[in-house]
């Protein structure tokens, strides 16, 4: 297996070569009534050593992509098309055994509400210790230990926090636990669904802080998936914006502040509050739809303030609209 | 001013849960807590912290779901805790709720109209079946909804930003003259959110209802309230206009809790990294003194040996329990 890239961390931060691409990728879920595209043929390419955010609102399809980039997706769920490359293997060709082998070395997750996760009668260490085994192939158990706390270290825990048990922690600290189980083995690509959910400011941002620390230590990619406009701006270098199974729009994330191109990041971006300046709030009219029987033409039409007969009638394609600017929006 | 306008007087109010055989275990979940709203001046106070902070004990305590270690309730001017029956029911009807989870909040079985009827019976708030209908269609309009849409759905034929709306709606039928409202919009996708806030300012400024607004989230405090609470472990750590504590913060928790809320701008990123001692983390500290004294930057001496109180740092009663204030 080729496990370049890894290793000593900013080096390839600012190269141009894409880890992880995913190519029209849609994941339905299959109900009686018919199929749910959670994720509707998508499009994303995730550069090295970059930070690289999802976001999106409750259903729009951003776990179910994080899921299957890892092929986690159970039923009634499946992968229904689309290839998905990570460093030049098609994940969707491989066999069971051969992404077995190549989840958490080569592509790991932290899986959203992961700190509630951890085995309550298990201590931290040998939670980490069999994360290791089960992936890192025989002989890994022995050497697990001193790797184990300089992980630990890492993500800014003592190194007592191996002999401790999850219920001895704090919310905080659980999650750093999991974000050192998931670099253990070094992958290129580290997954974290909503990393900071259900934790308080403060400790989301030692949380946040540390994620940033350890993937650029790694010099591996980070995905991150996310609802909140104002955490992931802190984070990211690129951002995606999903809509209803759809991408909307990927950008910078200098480019998507200053100037969000699709009307729905404009909404998303004016929806949140801040504690800088005080606005009257604004909301986004409408309801997301039902994906069982999506809107025609633009998915987002029926609650887009700018609206064009033509985005009742035809799909906007996904396209570059700007220099390195992707969107799906007919205004472009 | 007199007695007479005075909705909610809170007096040095303490819960203690635990204890129990050598009272080991005691957690001082609310500590001297004490608050005044007036009926002539409706207005949103927040009562902002993190988990733990005891803000949802607060809450509980004034719902009279729990009762208190110590400290009063006086709901205009009478005592909670020594009510008949009647005035009680009378108190439930006037000071309403809504909680944090728009899923949990309905019985899956029952249409949504459920939640009307079972208000209107509870507090006899119509004589017919018509007058029923027609407060229903009035509340549901107050917050935004058509009642064709609305009724006669099931609870999972709805969005949660709806479902929301709808308790706001059935909190609003009584017409109370406060709600209290525990984490109202933490579980409300950012594109809806701001339309249940709107809603939370239409009643205050258009039916004159006051506002507990229980929350974590500063930023929504900052845009909606008139008055805020900071609370640390229990206890106020900082109070005052809602926008002269969020703008302008005193006191050195409240300067970490702001400086910690990101901004949706990458050009303004947090300052610098902040370090937590896993002791902190674990243990939070010294007990005697200063509840922050642990992750304090600016810990001096006296503020482990004794708590400080609340010392007054500025204008429109902004005060700060902080010994740098002294």
């Amino acid at each position: 297996m080729n496990r370049n890239g890894n290793g000593n961390g900013n080096g390839n931060r600012h190269e141009n070569g894409h880890v992880l691409k995913v190519e029209d990728l849609k994941v339905y879920y299959w109900t009686g009534m018919g199929p749910i595209k959670a994720v509707d043929g998508i499009n994303l390419e995730v550069r090295r050593g970059e930070r690289f955010g999802i976001v999106g609102e409750s259903g729009c399809g951003k776990s179910t992509t994080a899921m299957s980039l890892l092929r986690l997706i159970k039923p009634p769920g499946s992968i229904e098309q689309g290839r998905i490359v990570l460093d030049g293997d098609n994940l969707l060709e491989l066999d069971d055994e051969a992404m077995r082998a190549a989840r958490w070395s080569r592509i790991s997750l932290i899986p959203q509400g992961s700190m509630n996760s951890l085995n309550p009668v298990v201590k931290i260490g040998s939670q980490i210790t069999d994360a290791v085994a089960a992936h890192g192939g025989s002989g890994a158990r022995a050497k697990a230990k001193e790797r184990i706390i300089e992980l630990l270290g890492m993500v800014g825990l003592p190194a007592r926090v191996f002999n401790m048990y999850p219920h001895e922690l704090s919310g905080g600290m659980k999650q750093r636990v999991c974000i050192a189980m998931a670099i253990v083995l070094q992958p290129q690509v580290i997954i974290a669904d909503e990393p900071t959910s259900a934790l308080d400011v403060v400790v989301q941002r030692v949380v946040t802080q540390t994620l940033i620390k350890v993937q650029q230590r790694l010099g591996a990619s980070l995905v991150i998936i996310g609802h909140d406009m104002g955490l992931l701006a802190q984070l990211v270098d690129r951002l995606a914006v999903m809509y209803a199974g759809k991408v909307a729009e990927v950008s910078s994330a200098e480019d998507i502040y200053k100037d969000p191109l699709h009307p729905y990041t404009q909404l998303l971006i004016g929806s949140v509050p801040s504690v800088k300046e005080k606005k009257r709030l604004q909301g986004i009219p409408g309801l997301p739809p039902t994906l069982l029987e999506p809107p025609s033409g633009c998915i987002f039409h029926p609650r887009c303030p700018q609206a064009m007969e033509r985005c009742r009638k035809e799909v906007p394609e996904y396209r570059e609209v700007k220099p390195g600017r992707m969107a799906a929006c007919h205004l472009y | 001013m007199t007695m007479n306008n005075r909705l909610l007087e809170v007096k040095n109010l303490t819960k203690v849960f635990g204890g129990g055989l050598g009272r080991r275990n005691e957690t001082v979940a609310l500590d001297d807590f004490s608050l005044t709203l007036y009926d002539d001046k409706p207005m949103i106070t927040a009562i902002a912290g993190e988990s733990g902070s005891g803000k949802t004990t607060l809450a509980r305590l004034i719902l009279d779901f729990i009762k208190p270690t110590s400290g009063e309730i006086l709901w205009q001017g009478s005592d909670l805790h020594k009510m008949s029956k009647q005035e009680l029911m009378g108190y439930r009807r006037q000071c309403q709720a809504v909680f944090q989870d728009p899923y949990a909040a309905f019985n899956p079985f029952y249409r949504v109209d459920h939640v009307f009827h079972m208000a209107i019976t509870e507090f006899k708030l119509a004589r017919s079946r018509a007058e029923a209908e027609e407060i229903v269609d009035d509340a549901l309009k107050v917050v935004g909804l058509r009642p064709q849409e609305i009724l006669g759905k099931y609870p999972h034929q709805l969005s949660g930003g709806q479902r929301q709306r709808i308790i706001v709606a059935r909190a609003f039928l009584p017409k109370p003259r406060l709600i209290v409202a525990d984490e109202p919009v933490s579980m409300i996708d950012a594109s809806l959110r701001a339309m249940i806030l709107d809603i939370m300012l239409k009643l205050k400024e258009e039916f004159g209802i006051s506002f507990l607004y229980i929350t974590h989230d500063l930023s929504t405090a900052y845009q909606i309230s008139d008055r805020i609470f900071i609370l640390y472990e229990g206890s106020v750590s900082e109070t005052g206009d809602a926008t002269g504590v969020i703008s302008n913060p005193q006191h050195p928790y409240t300067q970490l809790l702001i400086g910690s809320v990101p901004t949706p701008d990458p050009a303004l990123k947090w300052e610098e990294d902040i370090e937590v001692s896993a002791e902190d983390e674990l243990g939070r500290g010294a007990k005697a003194g200063c509840k922050f004294y642990g992750r304090c930057p600016h810990a001096m001496e006296e503020c482990n040996r004794s708590r400080p109180q609340l010392y007054s740092v500025g204008e429109d009663g902004h005060y700060a329990s902080c010994y740098l204030y002294k």
